[in-house]
């Protein structure tokens, strides 16, 4: 059937990109209920989306890691450099967890599969996500480089006609402690890469549009909508510091936002030199969660792509804590991560005092793995945090963000290693206080019921240091780890025995403003450093 | 009254008229009855419907009452009640540790950039939710025992509270009910007015957020529904009928009051799960119809669902209650067998506005009954879907709703030029836009759900109901490349036909993990057997005798290590083996090729989460005709108008035919429009059209 191509207007471009999203999303639950690793099955650790040629993102899987959505496509344009686009064929698929190719840590895998139509390259389907294990220490804050921390994958071809490179599946196989589960995850990626590929290519064809023109009609839409946004804020620098305690070490961030016309800057001189410990932020990880909450901030609802983007430039200094030198270990890089957006949003609180939300709690992950049974087993769980509060509303309570990052139902956590969780509660009065109070974060408490002593290692954010309130409100509850009851360093991993009780406490998010009623033992200070 | 055959009648309450409709068995005749939806006691709307159709059947004559033999219902007090937080005062009780488990929820976020969003609260309080002692661990072994004196204790404050309704989950229940049934039976003892629900016989699902969001739900609409279908009971009976009430489950069978009273969860899409087995019955009458798109528009949604052969599709879980429309996640989880319907889009009244990139868009607001659309002239100052269908001649402005109601036609041209203005285009120009992007994103919508289950849309027949259904079917059928539309009879009452012909079905799951190298026939025919007889019992007290009944077997399979399963049909019946393990293999592999493609690895073990069995009675074969008295022979093109010709690009203009005049076998050509009291049929295309003889109208547009 042939047809006049469409006219990309206003009607036909949000049609054909509303399209776009249902093929992904689509893709995004079959990956989920194919997947093997709970961290995607049940976690949602994952995203699919799909970039242009030129590697431009275009349309992301609704439900996604932010992280994931903004480095992504700085994955594939690196792949472009490396595999010309003139020697690829359909069923290729490409894959690296070089975390500064990647999403920052080595445990994700990213890949990224071709797309054509009519004979032509028209774009690439990428996915990234959390696989079960990559060998190596079990993932925490302990390494001190990225060779501590397991297998790297270096750019590489993953698959040829759908099939996986027998030479790469065995060297992967030989270097995780779950083989099955991690090549189940892989296999998955190809299959989902392939179905999205048919179902765009199949879209295209159907229409006749001109990828590129819907790409660029796309990108413009939203680069627009994103620069109106931005030019009604006031032009000035807006700063901010916030104060981390990570494994007993303090770090700061120091963040400046720059509004200038239609574009903003955000500049984190100043802030914490790179960390010996594993929690490095690589510079896609700093410049997504930095962008992310300026899209957040100024923009929720327009379709999220390259164009929002191109206004936003993000600097952190070379040898900071956000743009570490190889081989600087990074596997718990979201604790520190995941305070980027509460940083510009505390920078830019006075100039949207209504929107910006206040620090809140990182997700906080155990990860177990030993043998039991007879079998190896590797277990991750994250427990989430309270979300910082804003002038308008309350923080809500045990709330990814800004990841998005589910629990592990305990009827599937107690299938998948030898432990009886005890309590998953919330932490009751955890969240700062204030004019609106922070979410309150949870308690998780486990006993571990294995045959054999096994390894378990925790990330468990905010530590020491609750999330700072914003504009007067008070600071959430910081995170806890006890083991039997007695404080344990969060860095340090624990072996452990048959009967161990693990309690995790996640911590609240801060407060905004000055509480109605002063409640006793808050920080009525706060920590924000308006300019 | 012996040899005298059965009336049956079929009642569906929608938002804003409850319809009725009775067939007489002995002459064929059909009657319909309409009254006003009475949200505050909606079964008032539905007395007065039956007596309605009693008093036509009647005709004078006694004894009519008497010859009732059902009176099947399908109602959205459920869904209802979930939405407008109507429920009854609920308990729950939990594992140790667990007790904020429903606001602890999974940890998600719906939207990845609303800073703002809001979450459904649970619909128990957290003074409400109990911890008992107890655990089993995740192979079904027992770590501690429940305490019936710590129960006692719980049982006295849930009576000082005033509790109305109980509902217990525990933790591993899916595996190992007896925890729940121990406390169940001690709560029954000591709080006997109380219902309890328990998680393991709702549905026996591993995860327990979804699980427990589910048992609550039930627990919390029990009441209401129990009281609800007692009072209506008491209606009927003073009507003089003595038959017995039937309702309509959301997987498109029905069932007992008595059992709908207890498990209300399964109600929750009764309505529309109606409205697509009429669908699929309508289809029927085509006779080659394997593949068929139920399409449902009325004023706030449209809904679509696959039909595969006569069988609608099914799906095991389900949201209720989104705090926001549209958004996944927003919702209450709720595991329950559901014809798979799914939202594609917006209603007649859905409102037209920019989107955040100067596009146009429409919905998810809608204007809804009021202050409705802005050519129902009642305040509202929003372009909606209605208004621009108006404007591109699709409605007669004189005969909405039969004549009851005049549209103003330059209401709707003002509120066209003001969104026209901010978009670049006339009040015409944005109407067609307006129609354009409401019937590409259905069509977009049930294109991926028909493409999700391994079909092609251009095999299909499109059945449309609904009032706005008939409206837009033609156009949303073009875009999917559908070559034939059929618009059954009496669009209001499609869902009361769709009631007469569902089957009484009952469905039992039962959670039986085991690698399929373990697999033993023989053992799992027992549990089988015991779930058939289950089954047998609720059909019996639905009205199926047991040689009328078929089976369904499904078994959740997947590869080991993977946390989903995909449901394989098996063939069965009660015997003393269960199928062999060669042909659930084959089965499943051929299942897991369709649904994901590729197989991880052939060699890699399989493993077997549990098995669903239904049970269902027999179907009526009976088949509604529904021919008017004072049907002429020939066709009558009573009036012209302009109409937007969707091909040609412009206006032109088109006969315009009232369905009444119309009689079987009669053939029209399209681009047309044939009107009836509450709905328009739009064939905006070069077409040919007929009328089957059951009154049904087939509009062919393969040729176009």
């Amino acid at each position: 059937m042939t047809r006049s191509p469409l006219k990309l207007d206003a009607v036909t471009t949000p049609i054909l990109w509303t399209r776009l999203v249902s093929i992904v999303d689509e893709a995004a639950a079959l990956f989920t209920r194919s997947a093997f690793s709970t961290l995607v099955r049940e976690a949602n650790d994952f995203a699919v989306l799909v970039t242009d040629r030129t590697g431009r993102a275009i349309v992301e899987s609704t439900l996604s890691i932010p992280a994931f959505i903004g480095t992504l496509p700085e994955t594939v344009r690196y792949f472009i450099t490396r595999f010309p686009p003139e020697t690829l064929a359909p069923g290729d698929s490409f894959i690296t967890n070089d975390p500064w190719l990647g999403t920052g840590h080595i445990h994700d895998v990213s890949t990224a599969m071709p797309v054509f139509s009519r004979g032509e390259l028209v774009g690439f389907v990428a996915i990234a996500s959390h696989v079960a294990d990559i060998g190596g220490r079990l993932r925490g804050t302990g390494a001190a480089d990225v060779y501590e921390e397991g297998l790297q994958i270096p750019p590489l071809q993953l698959a040829r006609g759908g099939e996986l490179d027998p030479v790469l599946e065995a060297i992967v196989r030989r270097n995780v402690r779950v083989p099955e589960m991690v090549i189940g995850d892989l296999r998955g990626h190809v299959t989902t890469a392939a179905q999205v590929a048919a179902r765009v290519a199949d879209l295209l064809a159907e229409t006749g549009v001109d990828f590129a023109a819907l790409a660029d009609s796309v990108c413009a839409r939203s680069e627009a909508a994103m620069r109106m946004a931005i030019a009604r804020i006031a032009d000035g620098r807006y700063a901010y510091a916030l104060p981390l305690r990570i494994a007993g070490t303090a770090v700061e961030l120091r963040v400046c936002v720059e509004i200038e016309q239609d574009t903003v800057t955000i500049d984190y001189a100043g802030s914490s030199p790179q960390q010996p410990t594993a929690v490095n932020v690589v510079p896609s990880y700093t410049r997504t969660y930095s962008a992310y909450a300026i899209k957040a901030l100024l923009a929720p609802d327009i379709p999220n792509n390259d164009g929002c983007l191109l206004p936003i430039r993000v600097r952190a200094p070379q040898g900071s804590v956000l743009n570490p030198t190889y081989p600087a270990p990074t596997g718990a890089r979201s604790m520190i991560g995941h305070q980027l957006p509460a940083a510009v949003m505390g920078a830019m609180a006075s100039a949207l005092p209504d929107d910006a939300r206040a620090s809140g709690a990182g997700v906080s992950s155990f990860t177990l793995s030993g043998r039991h049974a007879g079998q190896t087993y590797a277990v991750t769980c994250f427990a989430n945090g309270g979300q910082g509060a804003s002038l308008r509303y309350p923080g809500l309570s045990a709330l990814s963000f800004p990841s998005n990052m589910a629990n592990t139902p305990i009827e599937i956590l107690e299938r998948e290693g030898p432990l009886c969780v005890l309590e998953r509660s919330l932490r009751q009065g955890s969240g700062g206080s204030g004019h609106r109070s922070g979410g309150d974060g949870i308690r998780l408490r486990f006993r571990f019921a294995g045959d054999e002593p096994a390894s378990c290692t925790f990330m468990v954010t905010n530590a020491l240091l609750g999330p700072p309130g914003l504009a007067g409100g008070g600071s959430g509850a910081p995170g806890r780890l006890l083991i039997n009851d007695e404080e344990w360093p969060i860095g340090t991993p624990r072996t452990l025995v048959n009967g161990d009780v693990v309690t995790m406490e996640t911590a609240g998010g801060g407060g905004v403003g000055a509480p109605d009623v002063p409640p006793s033992g808050s920080d009525p200070a706060g920590h924000c450093v308006f300019r | 009254m012996a040899g005298l055959k059965h009336v049956r009648v079929a009642v569906d309450i929608g938002g804003t008229f409850t319809d009725g409709i009775a067939v007489d068995e002995e002459t064929g005749r059909v009657d319909v009855a309409k009254a006003l939806t009475t949200p505050d006691d909606p079964g008032l709307a539905v007395g007065e419907v039956i007596g309605d159709l009693i008093a036509r059947l009647a005709d004078g004559q006694a004894g009519v009452a008497s010859r009732v033999s059902e009176i099947v219902h399908g109602t959205t007090l459920v869904t209802n009640a979930l939405i407008a937080r109507r429920g009854a005062r609920s308990a729950l009780l939990v594992t140790r540790g667990m007790r904020d488990a429903l606001e602890i929820r999974r940890e998600l976020r719906y939207h990845l950039y609303d800073l703002n969003l809001q979450l459904p609260e649970p619909l128990t309080p957290p003074s409400l939710r109990f911890e008992i002692d107890e655990r089993c661990d995740a192979h079904g072994r027992v770590l501690v025992s429940p305490d019936r004196d710590a129960v006692a204790a719980v049982a006295r404050e849930l009576r000082a509270a005033g509790v109305e309704s109980v509902a217990v989950c525990f933790l591993h229940a899916y595996l190992e009910p007896k925890h729940e049934r121990l406390v169940g039976s001690w709560l029954q003892t000591m709080l006997p007015d109380v219902p309890v629900t328990l998680s393991s016989d709702i549905v026996r699902e591993v995860r327990e957020y979804e699980r427990m969001t589910t048992t609550v739900a039930n627990a919390y609409t029990r009441p209401l529904m129990a009281r609800y279908l007692h009072t209506l009971e008491t209606r009927v009976r003073d009507l003089g009928v003595r038959a017995p009430l039937r309702i309509m489950l959301s997987n498109g069978g029905f069932t007992s009051a008595a059992v709908a009273a207890s498990v209300p969860i399964a109600l929750l899409e009764s309505g529309p799960a109606a409205g697509v087995i009429s669908a699929a019955h309508a289809a029927l009458e085509l006779g080659d119809a394997t593949r068929v798109l139920a399409f449902d528009m009325g004023g706030t949604t449209a809904k679509a669902a696959v039909v595969i052969d006569g069988q609608p599709n099914v799906t095991h879980s389900f949201e209720a209650a989104r705090v926001a429309r549209f958004r996944r996640g927003s919702g209450l989880p709720v595991l329950v067998t559901s014809l798979d319907l799914i939202e594609i889009g917006a209603g007649g009244g859905s409102i037209a506005h920019t989107g955040a990139l100067g596009t146009l868009a429409v919905g998810p607001q809608s204007a809804e009954g009021r202050p409705g659309p802005a050519c129902y002239g009642r305040g509202g100052t929003e372009l909606t879907v209605t208004d621009a269908d108006l404007l591109l001649g699709y409605i007669d402005p004189a005969a909405f709703l039969g004549g009851r109601m005049t549209l103003d036609v330059r209401q709707a041209e003002i509120v066209a030029g003001a969104l026209g203005r901010q978009i670049g285009c006339d009040p015409i120009a944005t109407a067609v836009g307006v129609r354009e992007v409401v019937d590409e994103s259905m069509a977009a919508a049930a294109r991926v759900h028909i493409a999700e289950r391994g079909y092609d849309p251009r095999d299909f027949v499109l059945v449309a109901t609904g009032g706005a259904g008939p409206v837009h079917a033609v156009s949303v059928a073009r875009k999917l490349g559908i070559g034939r539309i059929l618009c059954p009879i009496a669009a209001g009452a499609g869902s009361c036909l769709g009631l007469l012909a569902a089957p009484a079905r009952a469905v039992r799951s039962v959670s039986r993990e085991c690698l399929l190298s373990d697999y033993d026939p023989v053992r799992i025919a027992g549990g089988l057997r015991e779930l058939g007889e289950q089954i047998e019992s609720e059909l019996r007290s639905a009205g199926s005798g047991a040689g009328e009944m078929s089976w369904q077997l499904e078994a959740d399979m997947h590869f080991a290590g993977q946390g989903h399963s995909v449901s394989v049909p098996l063939a069965w019946t009660p015997s003393l083996a269960g199928p062999p393990a060669a042909s659930i293999r084959a089965a499943f592999l051929a299942e897991y090729q369709r649904v994901f493609g590729p197989a991880p690895n052939e060699a890699a073990a399989i493993r077997i989460a549990g098995w669903r069995l239904s049970g269902i009675g027999r179907r009526s074969a009976g088949r509604a005709f529904f021919r008017r008295p004072d049907a002429d022979d020939q066709p009558v093109a009573q009036q012209q108008r302009r109409i937007w010709d969707q091909q040609a690009g412009g206006f032109a203009l088109a006969p315009v035919v009232m369905r009444s005049s119309l009689s079987p076998g009669c053939r029209l050509q399209g681009p047309l429009v044939i009107q009836e009291d509450e709905s328009t049929l739009v064939v905006p295309v070069p077409a040919s059209v007929s009328m089957l003889p059951s009154g049904a109208i087939l509009v062919d547009i393969s040729e176009s």
